[in-house]
């Protein structure tokens, strides 16, 4: 989806003049206008990946804070040239260390914020402020301000007058000590979410800051250290807040799948009765295998024994355990990172899941799905000719990050999915200290 | 088969459905005083709730012209649905937060004006970002009125955000469709119209086009070169009940056969759309039903056949006639029962029949469509049965949910005869969950503002004219079309047999 550009060229101003002009274009230049009544979107927009690429002149400007094909292109090709392992996903942050090494000045024009893509454009966001850290962080702290109206269809009513963009822009200390101006930007009568479009690893306080108890908040759990990530997980939606994980999310075809093959009532027993089940993933990044493994413990009220890390052949640790099933019978479980060619663009993307029930007295049941995007030859290798084999390939979704967040926008909630509630805390206990 | 609630649940599906979450928003429900708010609008409206597929920033307005409160409201919704809430009274403790109230007269402008003002305020309560979406469930007679008081008040101004959803019937007769047609598009754009039929809610009735246009086996024989026929029927065990006022000016044309029955129709014969959108598909259901005819248009008594029930059962367990059911004029000439026959004018139906049948006290309720196609062109084997049976599919729209094809095959034995089985599909064994209420489905679509599974004005306009000689003739000369009497708890009457054995067919009898 085509991503749009405001509708007139953002003026630059004093961090300070902020507040005071946006008051005045709504109370005199678009006289009186209430504005959208709708949500306040706060995006953490670091594009580490985007800016060293574009430094190091593997990339064209300008600096759009978007995940198009042309980065995610040369990302892959600068995995090889920074001498990285293939599974390296593009937006695993050693990439963009690793440029970080590499020579170049190519300084270009920065537009992050300015961009809003359409899908999320359409749900007419009142206000959306963006942090865009820069490379350099000596620069001071800079803001830019737009009003900023969705493309609407002709024959709408007058009364679109919609919302504004600000852009506050600086090396991360300045933006550190640019916060206080973000705060009285946000409109405590309305839904504020808060974007953190970057891994949870970089400025804890600059997240903890924005992202305040009430306030929404979206994650990527796949970019940062998993311990790092499922802790945060589990923290923010114990203490109450509403947690969205783009991670999780992209899930959710794994998830349907697995449910699929236990729509027939004549297979529902067999859950029941499992035994082992088995995961791979891409790379050595665990904590989305693990996330799966925990939402499946937890639907089918297994108990977590113990966990323990495992050797993972070469690409990373893996992690073991077992669980008690509701009978008391173990189930054993591996979860294995696997080296592969050509990586999803996220760390650790499904590769593979096999689930093994022993129903007694009946033939075994082996389920294994394959993601479309590989094959899964480990999961298929042994042992089974005496099974019942069921095999399903999961299809994976093409969905930008925009649209992923524009689904949430559009249908909020103010409490974090229950799946999700209820599996973090048991990935967190599943992965090894 | 194990009945549905011995069937273990998957628990693996329990929280996945959630792919399509309703916008926020208001529903306003006028009407909200009357039986289908509490029986089937605030039920679906609980259920979606439960499945997280209503936002946080939503808020339901009930409106009607009691002078209720929210809580009141609140407390009424409660009683009615006691025993769903008894399972589930955390849930309603947070959904019915977001019910609330408003006294309404559509037919008194300062209360839509003060509507106006309690929809502003829902907006900054509840960050409902100025979407509504208004269902009338009223009196059809208010239909039109309705739409203008809103239009009047500004409430459907923003095409993007309001939308207007109405309950059948939509008009009695061609005339009236078109006439309420030029007042609700008058005061709203045709995309903010929402003309309900809740038979395009039901799962079956949506599966109809998945089968013919997610697989390729089907939509090659799909045709005149290889269907010999089509019957379509809805078969009630009950009889009028409390809606003997409505029925009694509706009858069974005009209650099942111009809205369910023919959307069914539409479903199985149209074209395959460009693209599943609402306006491709929309295209393609108003295509076929311009395209419909009755058999024979200018002698309407030929092709069809009204009946009544008249007393049945058992010396245990009578049944009453229709003529002595509460609120029925003992004189009473309305129809309970229909037969007729279509052909649908185009290439690819040219000359196949169309039977349509529905009626009241039958001896089991069921909805469904059964194709049948051609003979062999030759029969090399015996058949048990003395002759092939001809192939045909079975969708089972309720109960039973699911399809059969039905095919010969070698008996066993030394010899080489034929004879039928069917291949089966049923909802039950292969899903295992009850599929959502229809009016889940659809209040959903009305919120998403997805007209797909909603009739568009050319498609009800094209409905009733395909019945206009029928309706005219009952209306100018109703001997001509005379009311049938059938046992309760029969198949009908006689006569309906007979329009199919002129063509040397009988009704399936399921």
């Amino acid at each position: 989806m085509a991503a749009q550009l405001t509708l007139q060229a953002p003026l630059a101003l004093p961090p300070a003049e902020v507040q005071p002009y946006l008051q005045r274009l709504w109370s005199t230049d678009l006289q009186g206008a209430a504005g959208a009544s709708t949500f306040t979107l706060v995006i953490y927009e670091a594009s580490w990946l985007q800016q060293q690429l574009i430094r190091t002149g593997r990339l064209d400007g300008p600096i759009t804070g978007l995940l198009d094909r042309s980065l995610i292109e040369q990302a892959k090709q600068a995995v090889a040239d920074c001498g990285l392992p293939l599974s390296t996903a593009a937006m695993d942050q050693r990439l963009a260390w690793a440029l970080g090494q590499h020579p170049g000045q190519h300084q270009p024009e920065d537009l992050r914020g300015q961009f809003v893509d359409t899908a999320i454009s359409e749900h007419m966001p009142r206000r959306l402020i963006t942090l865009a850290p820069t490379l350099d962080a000596s620069l001071p702290l800079e803001a830019r301000v737009a009003a900023f109206c969705p493309l609407v269809d002709e024959g709408a009513g007058a009364a679109q007058a919609c919302g504004d963009v600000v852009v506050l822009r600086g090396g991360l200390g300045s933006l550190q000590q640019g916060l206080p101006l973000v705060d009285p930007l946000v409109d405590q009568g309305l839904p504020c979410w808060v974007w953190w479009n970057s891994s949870l690893d970089e400025a804890p306080e600059l997240l903890d800051a924005l992202a305040r108890p009430g306030r929404r908040l979206v994650v990527d759990s796949s970019l940062g250290a998993p311990r790092r990530c499922i802790d945060l997980l589990v923290e923010r939606i114990q203490s109450g807040q509403a947690v969205n994980d783009l991670n999780w999310m992209r899930l959710r075809t794994w998830r349907e799948s697995l449910a699929m093959v236990f729509d027939p009532p004549s297979r529902r027993e067999a859950l029941d009765h499992v035994v082992q089940l088995d995961i791979d993933v891409e790379g050595d990044h665990t904590l989305k295998g693990l996330l799966l493994a925990a939402w499946i413990a937890d639907r089918l009220g297994w108990h977590l024994i113990n966990s323990f890390a495992v050797d993972g052949d070469g690409a990373g640790s893996g992690v073991g355990a077992e669980f008690q099933r509701t009978d008391g019978a173990t189930v054993q479980f591996r979860l294995m990172p696997v080296p592969v060619g050509v990586p999803r663009t996220h760390p650790g993307a499904m590769v593979g899941l096999r689930l093994i029930c022993a129903p007694p007295g009946r033939t075994a049941l082996c389920v294994i799905l394959c993601s479309e995007s590989g094959g899964c030859m480990r999961l298929e290798a042994g042992g089974m000719a005496s099974m019942e084999l069921l095999e399903e390939v999961v299809p994976v979704p093409d969905e930008s990050e925009e649209m992923e967040l524009a689904r949430l926008l559009g249908g909020g909630h103010d409490t974090t999915n229950p799946l999700l509630a209820a599996a973090a805390p048991v990935a967190a206990r599943l992965l090894p200290a | 088969m194990a009945a549905m609630s011995e069937v273990l649940t998957n628990p693996l599906r329990v929280g996945l459905r959630q792919e399509r979450v309703v916008s926020p928003q208001c529903l306003v429900i006028f009407g909200a005083s009357g039986d289908l708010t509490h029986r089937k609008l605030i039920p679906a409206l609980f259920e979606l709730f439960r499945q997280r597929r209503l936002p946080s920033e939503f808020a339901v307005l009930g409106c009607a012209r009691r002078p209720w409160s929210d809580e009141e409201f609140r407390q009424r919704m409660a009683e009615a649905m006691a025993d769903d809430i008894a399972q589930h009274s955390s849930a309603w403790e947070q959904f019915s937060a977001c019910l609330h109230y408003e006294p309404v007269d559509l037919q008194d402008p300062p209360t839509v004006v003060r509507l106006g003002e309690r929809l502003d305020l829902i907006d900054r309560q509840r960050a409902t970002r100025g979407n509504r979406t208004f269902y009338l469930s009223v009196s059809p007679a208010f239909y039109g009125s309705g739409c203008r008081a809103l239009a009047a008040a500004g409430l459907l101004s923003d095409p993007a955000r309001s939308r207007v959803v109405i309950e059948k019937p939509f008009g009695t007769d061609y005339a009236s469709a078109q006439a309420l047609n030029k007042v609700v598009q008058a005061c709203a754009q045709e995309n903010q119209i929402f003309r309900i039929d809740h038979y395009l809610g039901k799962e079956t009735v949506q599966n109809i086009l998945v089968l013919r246009f997610a697989n390729t086996i089907f939509e090659p024989i799909w045709n005149r070169n290889y269907i010999a026929n089509v019957q379509i029927t809805a078969a009630e065990t009950v009889g009028v009940e409390e809606r003997a006022g409505y029925y009694e000016s509706s009858g069974a044309l005009r209650d099942m056969v111009q809205n369910h029955l023919t959307q069914i129709l539409a479903l199985t014969a149209m074209e395959p759309p460009g693209r599943f959108d609402p306006e491709s598909m929309r295209n393609e259901k108003a295509k076929v039903l311009q395209a419909a005819r009755l058999a024979t248009p200018e002698e309407p008594w030929k092709c069809c056949v009204r009946g009544q029930y008249g007393p049945g059962g058992s010396a245990e367990r009578p049944i009453a006639g229709y003529r002595q059911e509460p609120g029925v004029n003992p004189q009473s000439t309305t129809e309970t029962y229909v037969a007729t026959k279509l052909f649908i004018n185009n290439w690819r139906w040219q000359g196949v029949p169309f039977y349509i049948r529905t009626g009241k006290r039958l001896p089991k309720r069921l909805s469904e469509v059964v194709l049948t196609f051609r003979e062999a062109p030759v029969h090399l084997f015996d058949a048990a049965g003395g002759a092939p049976t001809p192939n045909q599919l079975i969708l089972r729209i309720q109960p039973d949910e699911g399809a059969d094809i039905r095919f010969e095959v070698k008996a066993p034995g030394s010899g080489m005869r034929s004879r039928p089985v069917d291949m089966a599909f049923s909802y039950d064994e292969s899903f295992g969950e009850p599929s959502d209420e229809g009016y889940v489905r659809l209040l959903a679509d009305a919120m998403l503002g997805d007209p797909t599974l909603y009739t568009r004005s050319d498609e009800v306009e094209a409905a009733w004219r395909l019945y206009t000689p029928l309706i005219e003739l009952m209306e100018e000369s109703p001997e001509q079309v005379p009311v049938h009497p059938y046992e309760a708890r029969t198949w009908g009457p006689a006569a309906a047999d007979n329009l199919l054995a002129e063509d040397g067919l009988a009704w399936r009898r399921p």
